[in-house]
């Protein structure tokens, strides 16, 4: 079908995405299906769809398996107090993979920091110093107690697999900042993905072109068939150019024959892009061009930190060169290697902040000092909390009652905090905060009204906030 | 709009001139006829008409003094205190009619007189609701006329071209061969035309040419396997569950070998439908009724909270009724194009579907789980082992039932008594002096003489318990491991699931008051209720430390070991007996709770397995045994017999299936009876209301929405119902939403180009009567889908080019009344198999397990295994078979065929996107899959002749089903003769002619 009716450059990110090309004639025409959501990045808003934008660019760091609020963040004397005894609220206690044990106390000493006076563990000592910069909703809530709808519900605002995650729906919105690169990006754990693997990075219905690009920093092929593979020794460089002109020339011949139909420009500038792109994604994974003080800070001189300094380091330089929203994963699916600490919160979750601390923090300061935080958001985040109650003796089951999350940059009230849990960290009670509400401020941020970013799909027209959300003005400046 | 207005002003009035009549008679207007004439008009559409809004009904005085959401709607004889009264004169706000012109002071008058005096009703109310168009009923309207009498070769054109003519537009050319021959391959059978075919058609200048090769192709196997592939999208299939942990589904695909049959039988659409839903129940003679019901388990599954988590928890609740939602889902997306799952939550917002009848849907499938289930592929043992299974289950259903009264039952029971033999041996629990866990558990003994372990929780323990005895002659000990709350998954181990590993058991004998003199004594024939696979309890007694006892995937109950001693033992003054249990497995699979027993039974000791309950009736005399201990054995010993009856049938197949009957695995048990479905406010599950009945939707006129069931327990009853009121011919849903699907994938856009979606929200139709017409034509043939295919591909529409016409562009840009053919992108599927054709590669072996493209790595039963695209040697053989036979992982799929956006079996896919994107060209660049193929096309073009123009040539032909112009060829053999053949054939395949059809 002919597309010739559109502006081809005004659609090209909705319909192909970032990286040009047009498509999905049947969503246009007829109904007006896009009515809502036609609105365009207006510079007067700085970008944004519906109002004027602070942030353009987003690092999301997520800690996969559900991070331990009452031993980072949630500072409980109550619970240090009553540390041993049987936990009874008076209300019935459910654990989702055990029986509920006693009262457990941190293993971790908690010391106030920063003019904010907030309360960190010892178990993030780097992330500890940059407490005035962070706004922390401390009442974060989740629907569920289980990993694979918690880590859906926190990416794509539903408990079931299908739905767009907001990487994707952010590329659906505002579009690509550069020709160059993919608009939405995702470093994964160096050991393996996340739990729902490649769920999570989904464009779900939206376009695929909206999907998540995977880009493994530390592997031979960091991105997946961006250059022939090395056993295709009949490739040569000339080879190549020589056949993408070729291929021109035959496509160019036969749109000839085909008028009117944009989708063949469409793929004819593909190609052009593609070798965009296979010029700059190698620069950007290029990590020589930074100083030796730069990479030190990140933690890659050290074994321990040297993964996800990499992975936090590149998506710095990700941003850099204009994607838009990039994820970093810490932690795979599976028992071990992750944030999901049933067993011995002092050796696990020890030995995953161990690895994340000082990156994590690294990216803050070195954002700060390169003026990128003016623009640029950061958000720490994670499915769930854990129990204040011991699980086997050490360790701690999966509590969506209450975690805690954090965000940083661009309109974000440094050292703020929002929400309250119980006096053991069970429960949120006072400002709860869902992910509707967190995904509803950052789309805010960008100059989105979050009930206005609609996809009609199977007889609905869903948001990425399903049919929730209020913007957290009391972290915002 | 303004019409439908009139006409609402019209009615009202008529109903105001009625009252008015009325009342001349009577020589006053009753007050009823004036507020009825405002409430039929202002109020009922959304109160009782079209919606139930706030759940409130004003159609009559009951349902109007029952209220909705916020209580009774008045108080009869005061209006004044009536939040109906309060609503139109917007004390309350927000007021009534709701965003709409508010009632004048006469009308609330009125109404406030009419329940100042009681609020009487002379009869109910009704409402006036124009039926949205895919309620109404199906007309069969005779084919238009139109001015050109030359084009139309069938009815259908008839009808496009009437609207055409009427849009001042006329349509193309007819396509030249090659163009057609290409588009009605890829079409059916999801492959390129053979250089062959394409010369007999060609040279075939007969009339009948074209129909022939229509009827070629749909007799082809290859065109079941293109038309399945849809129908996976629609219904959202893949081999694997979704979900954070993701296991493989090894027996999803003989649903998929199904829908490949079925439409290359031409399977009659009703029947179809029927054995999808409930071919179980409906046809329990035919295997095809099991394996069908692969479509109500294609979604996702949600392993973790189903199985592994703490049943009766909110999570577990939430997670069954997110499961039987993706069940409404889809099959009321796929069968009746309604949406439905909208009205989770609240009514829907837009179509007349109350919540009420959400969960009435619900409720059908509410005796259903996502499961392996059995069939047999030889009718007579399928049918046969059926029918044993439906005895179990109404036994399980209804255990009480007093038929097992009846004199048959009874002797079978005498019968089986007599051979039961001597009754069960006597066991000597021991009472432990002292116990300790060398790993630095806690043990207490508990008062029935077993010891639970709490507090500390090592990875590895061993266990040394002493107990005093006074017997002798003891021929065998008894270890008892026990379920108790206080462990993980309730135990009876303190792993995390619940298991345990007993590595060594060992057991040392002193005269009492001598334990240093304690001799080890021999153990043998260990035995146990249950072994886990590969950890049998003989592994226990073998001195092996890293083999043992487990009791995996039985965790949550209680077990028993025993061991024979090689000889008997029992000092005179009594013995001291020490038991060392080795748990040296590691990742604390240690014993949660243990209890030992001794006995002086001969040996060989035998294992009683019968329940301690039916132990318990056999020991009462039969005379003396009430009727409900009648009963009780009596369906053990039918059931164990169907059991054994069951065990000599050769092994079923297995198909991954909606059913209620499976072996409990962990906290994933069946639901015996249907699991009680509520109303849930808001949709939360914390919070149910009024329970549900299994039902269908009042919108389809002419078919009941309740169902008649004899036996509400009878689950299979309930899709039954649902499956038959979905295959009726007069459901108007059913049929439309077929046949436009049919036609959007032969026009790549439906006649309503919403297919999931026929409410007030989704697509009008083009060609409304067009639609009609084809649903009643297609009613009319039986339901054949191959004969709906004949007669659209066959039609002039479809016949015609795809080439431009500014013009009508600038009239039509969607080409919306089909001014042309519409130019498709090939899918990832036909791209692919293209591919494979086109190099010679293809393997058409058809159906079996669905083959993995991937490297595959399954180390853990409980995780995510390894899926790796990258590893795998994409010149494996199972990597030449169709695309339909891949094994799709639903969170890691193909990135190659993501890339071209192959569907996401996540998510129900009535209509693919299409992208273009730079990541699909360095897909189509630099996938290993199509280098590799680049070079096996030009190995085949160097084959048939040395010449580098004939190669060029041939490829093309294969490929695009032409020969290169003179410029292209003299492009590409320069090209060739510098880079070589496999580097001319990558571009060719990359081409926007090979990869778009005409």
């Amino acid at each position: 079908m002919s597309l010739t009716f559109f502006n081809r450059r005004e659609f090209l990110w909705r319909f192909g995405g970032g990286l040009g090309g047009v498509a999905m004639a049947h969503l246009f025409g007829t109904q007006g299906l896009l009515a809502d959501s036609l609105a365009k990045p207006n510079p007067e808003f700085n970008g944004g769809l519906h109002h004027r934008a602070k942030v353009k660019r987003v690092i999301q760091l997520f800690m996969n398996g559900g991070a331990s609020q009452c031993d980072l963040f949630d500072y409980k004397p109550e619970l240090i107090k009553r540390s041993g005894q049987k936990f009874d609220p008076g209300e019935r206690v459910e654990a989702t993979t055990s029986s509920p044990g006693n009262l457990m106390k941190s293993p971790y000493e908690w010391k106030q920091h920063g003019a904010s006076g907030r309360w960190v563990s010892s178990a993030v000592p780097h992330i500890a110093k940059c407490v005035d910069d962070l706004a922390f909703l401390m009442a974060m809530t989740s629907k569920t107690n289980v990993h694979g709808p918690g880590v859906y519900l926190q990416n794509t605002g539903f408990l079931t697999p299908g739905f767009p995650c907001m990487g994707a729906w952010i590329s659906y919105g505002l579009g690509n900042l550069t020709d160059n690169l993919p608009t939405f990006v995702v470093l994964p754990d160096s050991r393996g993905l996340p739990y729902n693997s490649k769920g999570s990075f989904s464009s779900g219905f939206l376009p695929v072109a909206h999907q998540g690009t995977i880009i493994k920093a530390a592997a031979q092929n960091p991105i997946e068939d961006l250059f022939p593979p090395g056993s295709a020794k009949f490739i040569t460089k000339k080879s190549e150019a020589d056949g993408l002109a070729l291929l021109n020339k035959l496509n160019r011949e036969h749109l000839a024959h085909a008028q009117g139909d944009s989708r063949l420009d469409a793929r004819i500038a593909s190609y052009e892009l593609a070798a965009k792109m296979q010029l700059s994604a190698p620069d950007v994974l290029n990590l020589g061009g930074e100083t030796e003080a730069t990479k030190k800070m990140y933690g890659l001189d050290e074994k321990t930190t040297e993964d996800f300094g990499r992975n936090c380091l590149t998506a710095r330089r990700l941003l850099e060169r204009g994607v838009r929203f990039v994820q970093v994963w810490s932690g795979t699916a599976g028992a071990a290697g992750n944030w999901d600490n049933h067993a011995d919160i002092s050796k696990e979750l020890g030995s995953i902040t161990s690895a994340t601390d000082k990156p994590t923090a690294a990216l803050i300061k070195d954002l700060k000092a390169r003026g990128m935080l003016e623009d640029t958001l950061v958000i720490w985040t994670t499915e769930f909390g854990r129990m204040p109650f011991s699980q086997s003796s050490v360790g701690r089951d999966h509590n969506g009652g209450t975690f805690v999350s954090w965000m940083a940059g661009a309109g974000i009230k440094g050292g703020a905090a929002y929400g309250e849990s119980d006096e053991w960290s069970w429960k949120s009670t006072k400002d709860k905060a869902y992910c509707y509400d967190l995904h509803a401020t950052i789309l805010h941020l960008l100059g989105i009204d979050h009930e206005k970013l609609t996809f009609r799909n199977n007889g609905a027209n869903r948001r990425l906030t399903d049919v929730h959300g209020e913007v957290i003005r009391e972290i915002l400046t | 709009m303004i019409a439908q207005n009139k006409t609402k002003w019209l009615l009202s009035l008529l109903v105001v001139l009625a009252g008015l009549l009325c009342g001349v008679a009577q020589g006053e207007i009753s007050p009823f006829a004036g507020a009825r004439a405002i409430l039929e008009s202002k109020c009922i559409e959304c109160h009782g008409g079209k919606f139930e809004r706030a759940r409130l009904n004003l159609s009559t005085h009951e349902s109007l003094l029952r209220g909705g959401e916020s209580g009774s709607a008045i108080v009869a004889g005061d209006a004044k205190a009536s939040l109906l009264y309060k609503k139109i004169t917007h004390a309350d706000e927000p007021g009534m009619p709701y965003k709409r012109e508010e009632l004048s002071e006469n009308e609330i008058a009125q109404l406030a007189k009419w329940i100042n005096t009681g609020a009487v009703y002379e009869q109910p109310l009704t409402a006036k609701v124009e039926k949205i168009w895919s309620l109404q009923p199906i007309k069969k309207s005779a084919p238009p006329k139109t001015k050109n009498k030359s084009w139309a070769k069938t009815p259908i054109d008839q009808f496009i071209l009437a609207k055409l003519e009427e849009k001042g537009m006329k349509p193309s050319p007819l396509a030249d061969k090659r163009t057609l021959l290409r588009r009605v391959t890829f079409d059916l059978t999801g492959l390129p035309p053979t250089p062959e075919e394409m010369r007999d058609f060609l040279t075939d200048k007969s009339p009948g040419a074209y129909s022939k090769v229509v009827d070629r192709l749909l007799a082809s196997p290859r065109y079941g396997e293109r038309w399945a592939r849809h129908w996976l999208d629609v219904v959202h299939f893949a081999d694997s569950h979704g979900h954070d942990q993701d296991r493989p589904r090894p027996n999803a695909w003989p649903y998929r070998d199904y829908l490949i049959r079925s439409f290359n039988d031409d399977k009659p659409y009703a029947r179809f439908v029927e054995e999808q839903i409930a071919g179980d129940t409906l046809f329990p003679d035919d295997p095809a009724g099991v394996v069908a019901l692969g479509f109500i388990a294609t979604g996702p599954w949600d392993e973790s909270s189903q199985m592994h988590i703490v049943a009766d928890t909110v999570d577990k609740k939430m997670a069954q009724n997110l499961d039987r939602d993706d069940m409404v889902a889809v099959t009321m997306s796929t069968f009746v194009s309604s949406t439905v799952h909208c009205a989770r939550c609240h009514n829907h917002k837009f179509d007349p579907i109350s919540q009420r009848e959400y969960y009435n849907l619900q409720s059908v499938f509410a005796g259903v789980d996502r499961v392996d289930r059995p069939y047999d592929l030889d009718p007579k043992i399928h049918a046969t082992r059926q029918a044993l299974l439906k005895k179990k289950t109404a036994l399980d259903v209804n255990p009480k039932d007093k038929s097992l009264l009846d004199a048959s039952v009874q002797s079978e029971v005498a019968e089986w008594e007599k051979q039961i033999g001597p009754p069960a041996i006597a066991w000597t629990i021991l009472d432990p002096t002292s116990f300790k866990s060398d790993g630095g558990a806690t043990l207490t003994k508990q008062v029935d003489g077993s010891v639970l372990a709490t507090g500390t929780r090592p990875e590895s323990d061993t266990y040394t318990i002493m107990a005093p005895m006074d017997m002798k002659g003891v021929t065998a000990v008894r270890l008892e491991v026990l379920a108790d709350k206080s462990l993980p998954h309730d135990g009876p181990g303190r792993q995390d699931n619940g298991n345990i590993t007993l590595t060594e058991f060992r057991l040392k004998a002193a005269p009492k008051g001598e334990t240093n003199s304690a001799k080890t004594i021999a153990l043998q024939n260990a035995s146990a209720d249950f072994n886990q696979k590969d950890w049998e309890v003989g592994k226990a007694i073998d001195g092996d430390g890293k083999t043992g006892w487990g009791i995996h995937p039985e965790e949550g109950k209680s077990h028993f070991a025993f061991f024979e001693l090689k000889e008997s033992i029992g000092f005179e003054n009594g013995t001291a007996l020490t038991f060392v249990l080795e748990q040296q497995h590691g990742s604390s699979h240690t014993i949660g709770r243990a209890r030992l027993s001794v006995t002086s039974a001969p040996l060989p000791v035998r294992v009683n397995s019968l329940p301690e309950n039916i132990s318990k009736i056999i020991a009462i005399k039969v005379a003396a045994r009430s009727a409900d201990q009648k009963i009780e054995l009596a369906g053990y010993v039918l059931k164990a017999r169907l059991e054994r009856q069951l065990a000599v049938l050769p092994a079923p197949r297995m198909v991954y299936a909606g059913t209620s009957d499976f072996p409990p695995q962990k906290n994933f048990t069946p639901a015996k009876i249907p699991r009680p479905v509520y109303l849930l406010k808001r949709g939360d599950i914390t919070k149910p209301e009024e329970p549900a009945v299994p039902g269908a939707l009042a919108f389809v006129s002419d078919l009941s929405s309740q169902f008649s069931l004899a036996d509400p327990s009878d689950e299979a009853a309930r899709r039954a119902a649902l499956a038959k009121w979905i295959a009726d011919p007069r459901n108007v849903l059913t049929w439309r939403s077929i046949v436009n699907r049919v036609w959007h994938y032969h026009f790549g856009r439906g006649l309503v180009d919403t297919p999931n979606d026929f409410g007030e929200m989704g697509s009008r139709p083009t060609h409304p009567e067009l639609l009609g017409w084809l649903a009643s034509t297609f009613i009319e043939s039986g339901g054949s889908i191959k004969g709906l295919h004949k007669l659209i591909l066959t039609s002039a529409v479809y016949q015609q080019s795809s080439g431009n016409n500014v013009r009508f562009a600038k009239l039509d840009s969607g080409n919306l009344f089909l001014w042309r053919m519409n130019r498709t992108r090939l899918d990832a599927e036909c791209l692919r198999d293209a591919i494979l054709q086109i190099t010679g590669k293809l393997d058409l072996t058809m159906g079996g397990p669905s083959v993995m493209q991937f490297y595959l790595e399954d180390p853990t039963p409980d995780r995510t295994p390894t899926v790796d695209y990258g590893r795998f040697d994409v010149d494996a053989p199972v990597n030449f078979r169709r695309s339909i036979y891949r094994y799709i992982y639903r969170t890691l799929p193909d990135p190659f065929m993501d890339t071209l956006d192959c569907a996401d079996p996540s998510q129900m896919t009535a209509v693919r996107n299409i992208s273009v994107t730079a990541l699909q060209a360095l897909a189509m660049l630099n996938d290993r899959f199509v280098i590799r193929q680049s070079e096996h096309l030009a190995a085949r073009v160097a084959r048939g002749s040395g010449n580098v123009e004939i190669q060029i040539r041939t490829a093309y032909n294969l490929t695009l089903g032409r020969d290169p112009n003179r410029s292209e060829l003299k492009a590409l053999k320069s090209y060739a003769i510098e880079h070589g053949m496999a580097n001319t054939c990558r571009i060719i395949l990359n081409s926007n002619e090979f990869i778009f059809v005409n």
